[in-house]
């Protein structure tokens, strides 16, 4: 079937039974949506694991609350509440009949090889089953056939396998916590030779689970940016050349050439791991003339350009909101596409910065050093712009607008604390520290996760037709913003104070007794920001339900989206739109509204800087 | 926030000290002024009945001038960093003490040479996590370890060096302050990472010289 | 939902352009295809760039494998190492032209195929995917007499880089064989019409091109001492 008829059929073939509309739908639109439900559910779960992580950390041997035994019990040995009784009888059972939370956290105390697993499965969710799916899978998928101007990725047959074999990808992913000898627990780096040989961690067929998912999302991964590229190359509507592209889509198509060249790179590194561990091949074990390091080499190569994989389409989502709601044109159009674009080339050569203390060859870290502190240059022109955007504007405050000026604010925190870093003589110091957990938090939850909240709110009225809840968004966004503050700030602070990054009980060290109340406070402040995220799932299927109806165009905004109806319908537009204008036209001079759709003939009276 | 930074008894620990306020000054200034046009902007240009938003697209001098400005201050700060990281990592003065420590889980393996100076011979002496050295010597740690990586961490000496199986590492310090000081390993190493924790004891020279005579005592 | 083109739907339309309503149903820069203006070119154009893409992923995945390789060959003081076998450097380059040849039919078929008769470009096909087996095999050989020796997957980093740089090559050329052949037979019984032909040519082509250009790379990597 050549891909104009498979078109026409899927056009015409609009709602075709459940399965095909919801399950096994070819829609870019659907698609979409189903990547940002597998993303929100793993959310809920990589948030679960992070909420145990800080209890240990602040509270480290402590019974969980709720399902740990009671004081009493572990005082005396008699039973008092509910609890106690289900770990006094698994207790008694012998060890392969002990249930798998007995195993776990024995009375409700997290052991150390737990703990392990917890922050690995953490990061490796969010970085790869959270942010991933939701920035690139769901934003992707569906804005960029609705931006550009046509009906449909180019291939939807390989959109829906990419989606699915994601799906499958993290199945395989959670299956580690249930097979024996408890999921991988080396982090979300997994740094050989304690992830080559089960010898070290005891953990067996949770690493290999844990690196065949990884090589399972990486076919996920191919199939996702070959459609992304070739869709925006080739399927533009007429009339929209790649300098009237929207910011957003500018930067999902350099994420999705990121995503082609970084991830294959990972499965190289991912499948020597596996011989290692499964073949008996000695890549990574020095004892069979093996390289530690090699492994972090590869992992690296492919991880620094990870990162701009985690911002870049947050980054082109705030560009997106912050014109809408200063109804203004975007400061610097040309230099923010510039900024990307280095951003992403200047990501293959500042790998070496997470290896400074690595043992690699020194002289090799001055050259990573001048270059990890040339690529904070694109990112200060990006915030530059941003301000600029705001300069002269008539802002205003919505939901999606507060969520992208935090995106700003806090990824300026972020990549300024970079800078300590980038320093490879401060990094002695703040290597593996809380620093540098600090530093991640700032740009992937401050960066990333604030503009999917952003993207979130500004897109859903278009995604389901109906507006979310302003003030329970508002709510949503003010804890949030503090919560993620509280917790994470004081990061940078243990950091300084040299608290070791992955350990299991701080208090086992002298120097760290001081931070026990720090430790308590960014503990109860990651609750609160925990169940403050509640508020906006809440929101989210709530509204969808009863919301009050969107229009078509509820922010007046000047993109081809919100030319299309709401929600759109098989194929997006009734015709296929043709685009005059770049898309951020608003307060133009001689136009009535203080918008200019990308459709609409009408020019402006002055044409400065088209 | 500094004042967090713990103790500093190393002689290259006030350099790097240093840096880290130098770069910590720069970028709080960096932020002030970034989040102080922020707010400003957003208050001043909140919307107003009457007033319009200006259509204005862009400034390319402007553009140059930013990114011109903020290049110069990052290579001037790579620059700089790097004689201090060549200094620390690189080109080491001439080891007045060296010793030998193997990470192991969850253990350091502390070897010293003895009075012969060499390894290998009858008089080393292998103890577990006790570092001993003298206070304002420069001492060299021939770094490795013999199963995963570790990472030999001194807080107070701002020192960090993964211990890489398969390579020998050279890290030195001098201290300048005698006293003990935690050795924790900072590169997770398996489910007994956190308690791996070995103690560095820098001894006056008196008592230096005690503490060679109590564990060598035919010499 | 607004599958249904409306007049109500129209009015909104209106609005939200602010200009002239778009043009009901197709019009002229909607050809019905989902704004594809030439189909049968678009969906050709959209093959050969997803293929293009493909191998770009490609050629990173073998820049993992050969930086490992290259790590641990200009590391090592002794490559081979002591009591690993010399690899069979003449035979492999015999094995080399084999491959290049091969190569050069491909390409110069998909040059021409708008110019060379049918039956010719059926029987360049038949040729290009006589002499990748014959690589295949020749290969194949070669690796069983290199197993016998005792070298193996788990002999060290030399026979652990071996085996997966190589191996995957293999795969490699195995798949484009069994591709090659695929399109060979389609074409010998007619079954492609001209488009498909000219499309599933270009596909393979460029495939079988990469698969060629990188054997020469590793032949002297990993063969040449
Ligand atoms: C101004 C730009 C930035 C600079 C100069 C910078 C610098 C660095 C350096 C030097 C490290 C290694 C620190 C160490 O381990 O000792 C690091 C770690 C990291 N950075 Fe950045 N960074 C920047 C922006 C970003 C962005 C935008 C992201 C992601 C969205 C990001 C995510 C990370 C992550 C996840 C790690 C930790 C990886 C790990 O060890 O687990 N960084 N950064
Ligand atoms: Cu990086
Ligand atoms: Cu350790």
């Amino acid at each position: 079937m050549s891909e104009a008829t498979a078109v026409k059929e899927h056009i015409s073939h609009e709602h075709h039974g459940f399965m095909n509309t919801y399950i096994f739908s070819l829609d870019h639109k659907m698609i979409g949506k189903q990547f940002l439900l597998l993303g929100l559910i793993m959310l809920l779960l990589g948030g679960g694991l992070a909420l145990l992580v800080r209890w240990q950390l602040a509270y480290p041997e402590q019974p969980l609350p709720l399902i740990g035994a009671s004081q009493h019990y572990l005082e005396t040995g008699e039973a008092e509440t509910a609890m106690d009784s289900y770990w006094d009888s698994e207790l008694s059972k012998t060890e392969d009949e002990q249930g798998w939370l007995v195993q776990k956290m024995p009375v409700g105390i997290i052991t150390p090889a737990f703990y392990n697993a917890l922050f690995t499965m953490h990061a490796t969710i969010m970085v790869f089953f959270v942010v991933m799916p939701i920035l690139v899978g769901a934003f992707g998928n569906y804005l960029i056939p609705l931006m550009i101007g046509t009906r449909d990725m180019a291939f939807p047959l390989l959109n829906m396998l990419s989606f699915w074999i994601a799906v499958v990808s993290g199945a395989i992913m959670l299956a580690g916590f249930f097979v024996p000898g408890g999921h991988a627990a080396t982090g979300w780096t997994g740094y050989p030779p304690l992830s080559t040989d089960p010898a070290w961690t005891g953990v067996d067929w949770g690493q290999n689970l844990w690196c065949i998912s990884l090589i399972v999302l990486g076919i996920s991964s191919l199939m996702g940016s070959i459609n992304y590229i070739t869709t925006i190359i080739n399927m533009r509507a007429p009339g929209m050349t790649y300098m009237r592209m929207p910011m957003v889509i500018w930067a999902l198509f350099i994420v999705a050439i990121l995503l082609l060249l970084a991830l294959p790179v990972l499965t190289a590194a991912l499948a020597m791991l596996v011989f290692d561990r499964l073949a008996g091949t000695t890549f990574f074990n020095p004892a069979g003339g093996g390289d530690p390091l090699l492994w972090q080499h590869l992992f690296w190569f492919f991880g620094h350009p990870e990162v701009y994989i985690l911002i870049l389409p947050g980054m082109g989502i705030t560009s997106e909101i912050l014109p809408v709601f200063s109804r203004k044109p975007i400061f610097g159009y040309k230099a923010m596409v510039l900024a990307m674009a280095s951003l992403a080339f200047l990501s293959w050569i500042v790998w070496g910065h997470h290896m400074f203390q690595s043992g690699m060859n020194p002289s090799m870290g001055m050259t990573f050093m001048i270059t990890t502190m040339v690529i904070a240059v694109p990112s200060a022109i990006k915030t530059f712009n941003w301000l600029g955007t705001l300069w002269g504007g008539s802002i205003r405050f919505t939901v999606p607008m507060l969520n992208s000026l935090a995106f700003v604010s806090m990824f300026v925190i972020g990549g300024l604390s970079g800078i300590f870093m980038a320093s490879s003589a401060v990094d002695i110091f703040i290597h593996d520290t809380y620093y540098i957990v600090a530093h991640i938090h700032y740009v992937v939850f401050g960066g990333s996760i604030f503009a999917i909240f952003a993207g979130v709110y500004y897109w859903f009225p278009k995604m389901f037709g109906r507006m979310m809840n302003e003030p329970l968004a508002k709510v949503h966004f003010w804890l949030s913003f503090i919560a993620f503050n509280c917790t994470f700030f004081p990061m940078h602070i243990l950091g300084v104070g040299g608290h070791m990054r992955r350990i299991y009980n701080p208090m086992q060290y002298e120097f760290l007794q001081q931070f026990e109340h720090m430790n308590i406070f960014i503990t109860m402040s990651a609750f609160a920001l925990g169940l403050t995220q509640l508020i906006l799932l809440f929101n989210v299927f709530h509204s969808m339900f009863r919301g009050k109806k969107a229009g078509d165009n509820p922010w007046n905004a000047n993109t081809l989206e919100w030319t299309a109806a709401t929600p759109p319908p098989h194929g997006n537009f009734d015709a296929i739109p043709t685009v005059h204008h770049a898309p951020y036209e608003y307060s133009a001079p001689g136009i009535s509204e203080d918008w200019l759709s990308q459709t609409n003939e009408l020019q402006p009276t002055n044409g400065n800087g088209h | 926030m500094l004042d967090w930074l713990p103790q500093n008894v190393s002689t290259f620990g006030s350099e790097i000290d240093k840096f880290f306020y130098v770069i910590y000054y720069i970028t709080t200034t960096v932020f002030f002024l970034v989040t102080a046009a922020m707010i400003y902007f957003l208050v001043k240009y909140r919307f107003q009945e009457g007033k319009p938003a200006r259509y204005y697209h862009g400034n390319n001098t402007l553009e140059i001038v930013w990114t011109s400005a903020t290049l110069v201050a990052m290579l001037i700060l790579a620059v700089a960093s790097k004689p201090l990281w060549s200094k620390i990592k690189q080109n080491p003065p001439p080891a007045e003490v060296i010793i030998k420590v193997t990470g192991k889980q969850y253990n350091w393996e502390v070897l010293y040479p003895g009075p012969d100076g060499a390894f290998g011979t009858d008089d080393d002496y292998q103890v577990d996590n006790n570092v001993h050295v003298p206070v304002n010597k420069v001492v060299h740690v021939l770094l490795g370890s013999i199963d995963v990586i570790h990472s030999f961490f001194v807080p107070q000496l701002r020192l960090k060096q993964d211990a890489v199986p398969g390579r020998e590492i050279v890290a030195w310090f001098e201290v300048t302050e005698a006293g003990s000081y935690e050795i924790p390993c900072a590169e997770l190493c398996g489910f007994g990472h956190s308690g791996m924790l070995g103690r560095l004891i820098v001894h006056s020279p008196e008592e230096y010289e005690q503490w060679v005579g109590q564990t060598w005592p035919d010499n | 939902m607004s599958d249904v083109f409306t007049e109500e739907r129209a009015n909104t339309l209106v609005q939200d352009y602010g200009g002239t309503p778009p043009p009901i149903g197709a019009g002229p820069s909607d050809p019905g295809n989902g704004g594809r203006q030439d189909s049968s070119g678009k969906s050709h154009a959209n093959a050969i760039l997803a293929m293009a893409l493909f191998l770009g992923a490609d050629v990173m995945f073998f820049a993992g494998l050969i930086g490992a390789f290259v790590v641990f060959r200009f590391g090592a003081l002794h490559w081979p190492p002591p009591g690993q076998p010399l690899l069979p450097l003449g035979i492999t380059g015999i094995n080399t032209g084999i491959l290049l040849i091969s190569g050069a039919f491909m390409v110069k078929t998909w040059q021409n195929i708008d110019r060379w008769p049918h039956k010719k470009i059926t029987k360049a096909l038949t040729l290009t995917t006589l002499l990748g087996m014959t690589f295949l095999l020749v290969q194949g050989y070669e690796w069983f007499r290199l197993v016998a020796f005792g070298f193996k997957l788990t002999s060290g980093t030399f026979g652990g880089t071996f085996y997966t740089l190589i191996g995957c090559h293999a795969l490699h050329v195995m798949g484009a064989v069994l591709w090659l052949a695929t399109v060979t037979v389609r074409l010998a019984r007619n079954r492609l019409d001209q488009q498909q032909r000219n499309t599933s040519i270009a596909l393979i082509g460029m495939y079988w091109t990469l698969v060629v250009a990188l054997w020469p790379i590793l032949y002297g990597l990993v063969y040449w001492n």
